[in-house]
């Protein structure tokens, strides 16, 4: 009964939440795309500033982290390639999170019998084998949640920048953020009583 | 936990998120340059396009209509000159060649023989309009060639049934199903 007030108080919208959904100007990746098929590299650019870190938060909620880095480049420059193909310019960010969801999974068949996830607790620095550690716990859970919650806590994004970026609805977010939350807590409380 | 802290990091700051982020931050994203240099630039899309496409189809279909139209017209006279007469129905009664069967089957039926009756001169198909307006004498005369057609009908029957017993070897007058009979 908790559970559900509590969910129904998360979908209510809150003035802050409302503001960022409500953004009548037009959003700033139209422009970059844009300028970007009009020949303009720099803009491309700024949109790997604005998104590198939303795809590497992708990333590592899926794939080892030592690959990563790697990756998030490789992605990157596929997206400049293929910016073409992309119809709704303002869905840059969608997009984009949908290309690095796809290359996560190629990365696990192309690889599925010489990697292994577990490979980062080897870390010899106590404050990484910490986070490793934790970073696993999310990894265990639901996708929705560790997605959600790794961009929250380990890329550092507010909820309306998640769904900003992701293309989920605020209200989604939230939900994924308060049940991801209370999962690895009790995941935390079980392993070290954090 | 505070919800609002998680959601947007406003509000009062929950130290168990913080610590966590603090812990996990380590793992973030670190910037690097992304290096554009050897990719070739990607192609604009022609917002155009799909309509150049439309248009041009469009064109195609008028030519082809076009001089469709030109070799149909050019073609046509001789179309018309080279009409086909379909032959007139001919009703087509059968020759009877055994004057014993005919004549048996004439007095069977009480009719007079083949070379008393009178000869059908036209038959017409009974349900036209013109059959329906028919005088009596005509009407007479219709059911005369029908008669005569069945009768015709028959005897052509009973041929067929003749030849085919010859070309099994029995008698025409060799009863048939024997086994029945005592």
């Amino acid at each position: 009964m908790f559970e559900l007030e509590a969910t129904v108080d998360m979908l209510l919208p809150t003035p802050q939440a409302k503001a960022s959904t409500d953004t009548p100007e037009p959003r700033i990746e139209v422009v970059l795309v844009k300028a970007v098929l009009d020949g303009d590299r720099d803009s491309f650019g700024r949109l790997y500033d604005l998104y590198a870190p939303m795809v590497h938060g992708i990333l590592l909620a899926r794939i080892p982290r030592s690959e990563v880095d790697d990756l998030v480049q490789d992605i990157f420059l596929h997206a400049f390639r293929k910016l073409h193909t992309l119809r709704d310019w303002a869905a840059f960010g969608p997009w984009i999170a949908m290309i690095t969801r796809n290359r996560a999974m190629d990365f696990y068949r192309r690889s599925k019998e010489t990697v292994e996830v577990t490979e980062d607790l080897r870390s010899t620095d106590p404050g990484t084998s910490r986070a490793n550690e934790i970073l696993e716990l999310i990894r265990g859970l639901p996708e929705a949640y560790r997605e959600t919650l790794i961009l929250r806590l380990v890329e550092g994004m507010t909820g309306p920048e998640i769904a900003a970026r992701t293309g989920l609805t605020a209200a989604s977010v939230r939900v994924n953020l308060h049940r991801g939350m209370k999962q690895l807590r009790a995941k935390l409380g079980y392993v070290e009583g954090l | 936990m505070n919800e609002e802290y998680l959601w947007d990091k406003s509000g009062e700051p929950d130290p168990e998120i913080q610590q966590l982020e603090q812990i996990l931050g380590t793992l973030g994203y670190e910037p690097k340059p992304l290096d554009l240099s050897a990719e070739v630039q990607p192609r604009s899309r022609n917002r155009y396009l799909p309509l150049m496409a439309i248009a041009a189809t469009l064109l195609i279909a008028l030519i082809a209509g076009a001089l469709w139209l030109r070799v149909r017209s050019k073609t046509s006279p001789q179309l018309d000159s080279a009409k086909i007469q379909s032959p007139k129905p001919q009703l087509v009664v059968p020759k009877v060649e055994d004057k014993k069967t005919n004549d048996i089957l004439a007095t069977a039926s009480g009719k007079p023989s083949r070379d008393e009756r009178p000869k059908v001169k036209q038959v017409r198909h009974p349900r036209t309009p013109e059959t329906a307006k028919m005088t009596v004498s005509e009407h007479e005369q219709a059911l005369e060639a029908k008669e005569q057609l069945m009768i015709a009908l028959r005897l052509t029957s009973e041929k067929l049934n003749l030849a085919h017993r010859k070309a099994q070897g029995a008698s025409p007058t060799q009863i048939r199903n024997q086994h029945k009979v005592g």
